[in-house]
């Protein structure tokens, strides 16, 4: 067996089209489910009455069920729904909404559990000091609580958003032009499936690694108030490397 | 200036405060001694409304009310007025020595960043941190983030300054730095309420020295009565015990 690699280069330049694609479902996902989850986490906090359960629910449900069942869902009930109500121009939106739909829905509930965690992370004793210097429970929030819980959830933030940009390949099923949809194609033309799908991979493992890197240097940028004065753990630039960066220790 | 009678609090069925009344008057430096589990902690922060009474009586700045019937306005104008130093330190984690102490000089009094800036200065010139101004808490010694948490109190300029054993979670040879300090602003005249385990502080510096047990007042008066002549078996009890380690 051999690869045929000019087909791969082929496939690598169509698909890249796909790119662009791929990461607005991603950014479009993250952007809408920030501040939602963010609330949704506080309404988990604080046990808003009655809202407590619909969010609670809410979570369950989509963290219970495959993604693959709720695009198939949103896929199939969105455009009847649509077509009740402005009828047949239902059916000529293009899918990349229901994409969105389905991407954003997800990222809210695993973004609300990020929040709710970060949130309980900062000491309690931060809100009683904003307290005692006369700032009101909002402004203390806003200006001491949040920041600190935003940076203690990066990590987990990121997590996410990887899950995002390999979870929005599945998007092909509501016939996205993403880069596995443009690979898949290319390869059912040509019956080079192992090919395309190898391309697929390394596009894949590029964003993923890109989007590890960007959210290292965030960590690195913001959590310098975390850091004593020794250096934590570097980023494993390496993406195989089984060395581990080495700890630096500054003396002061 | 500051006058509380009756304060009651419980906890869960569990009555942790029965009923204090305490007077502090300008330029009073009071320690509040007594065993762990007494109320002390409690009975400062119900004081400062970090947390809410369940009865009693509260006169200060102008408030002349019910603890439960305090409006959210009263409560502001009462932490407005008051200063609160955490045995913990609290130092918002995300900003400076210095930012720690504008912050609340310029969200909550509106003032200038600049004006503010200056407060803080001086602030930290008192504590002798101003070296320390652009470290975060993480980069700060238990003592030093302590007299930060000092300095922030003392640059709302408050009426009365409250400390919940502000030396308690220090290594032993950082209380030292703390106790100077504090010190320092009892003799030019702060109005202090001092919850403490720091024998030396409550018989040399205040003015005042409150023995409470079991959620009462059992004592009170000059420190040198209470530590020479204690009136009350309990009061005596204690002081053995806990001299008796040092």
């Amino acid at each position: 067996m051999s690869l045929n690699t000019d087909f791969m280069v082929k496939v690598a330049q169509t698909a890249i089209q796909g790119v662009p694609v791929t990461l607005q479902i991603v950014l479009v996902a993250l952007v809408i489910a920030f501040p939602i989850g963010i609330l949704f986490a506080l309404i988990r906090i604080y046990r808003v009455k009655g809202l407590q359960r619909l969010v609670q629910f809410y979570v369950s449900l989509v963290r219970g069920t495959p993604i693959i069942a709720q695009i198939l869902i949103v896929y199939s009930a969105f455009p009847s729904l649509l077509n009740m109500i402005i009828g047949r121009a239902a059916f000529a939106i293009n899918p990349i909404y229901y994409a969105y739909i389905v991407f954003t829905l997800n990222a809210i509930a695993t973004l609300t559990e990020v929040f709710r965690s970060a949130l309980q992370t900062v000491d309690k004793g931060q809100m009683e000091a904003g307290l005692m210097v006369g700032m009101q429970p909002r402004q203390t929030f806003w200006r001491i609580i949040l920041p600190q819980a935003l940076i203690s959830a990066l990590p987990n933030i990121a997590n996410t958003t990887l899950y995002l940009i390999k979870n929005s390949s599945l998007a092909f099923i509501m016939s996205v032009k993403d880069i596995t949809a443009i690979a898949k194609t290319e390869a059912a033309f040509n019956y080079n499936f192992l090919e395309a799908y190898l391309v697929v991979w390394v596009y894949y493992l590029i964003i993923c690694y890109a989007a590890e890197v960007v959210f290292y240097l965030l960590e690195r940028y913001f959590s310098k108030y975390r850091r004593p004065i020794k250096k934590t753990s570097g980023f494993n630039w390496l993406p195989f490397g089984i060395k581990q960066p080495k700890l630096e220790r500054k003396q002061s | 200036m500051l006058t509380i009678e009756g304060l009651k609090k419980s906890y869960a069925g569990n009555d942790i405060l029965k009923g204090i009344s305490i007077d502090v008057n300008k330029g009073d430096v009071i320690s509040i001694i007594g065993p762990s589990g007494s109320g002390k902690t409690t009975l400062l922060r119900t004081m400062t409304t970090l947390e809410e009474a369940d009865g009693g009586h509260l006169t200060f700045a102008g408030v002349d009310k019910d603890f439960e019937k305090l409006t959210g306005k009263e409560v502001n104008t009462i932490r407005r007025n008051v200063g609160f130093v955490f045995q913990n330190y609290n130092l918002f984690n995300n900003k400076t020595a210095l930012q720690n102490i504008t912050e609340g000089l310029i969200v909550a009094r509106k003032v200038k960043k600049s004006e503010a800036e200056k407060i803080a200065l001086k602030a930290l010139e008192r504590v002798g941190l101003t070296d320390r101004k652009n470290h975060y808490p993480s980069q700060l010694s238990g003592g030093q983030q302590q007299r930060v948490g000092i300095a922030r109190a003392i640059a709302l300029n408050p009426e009365v300054i409250f400390f919940d054993e502000p030396t308690s979670a220090l290594d032993p040879e950082l209380v030292g730095e703390v106790l100077k300090v504090m010190q320092d602003l009892a003799s030019s005249g702060t109005t202090m309420v001092v919850v403490t385990h720091q024998m030396s502080f409550a018989r040399d510096v205040s003015n005042r020295v409150i023995f409470m047990a079991d959620g009462h007042i059992v004592e009170q008066g000059a420190p040198k009565a209470i530590f020479e002549k204690p009136s009350e078996q309990r009061t005596k009890k204690f002081l053995t015990d806990i001299l008796a380690n040092v």
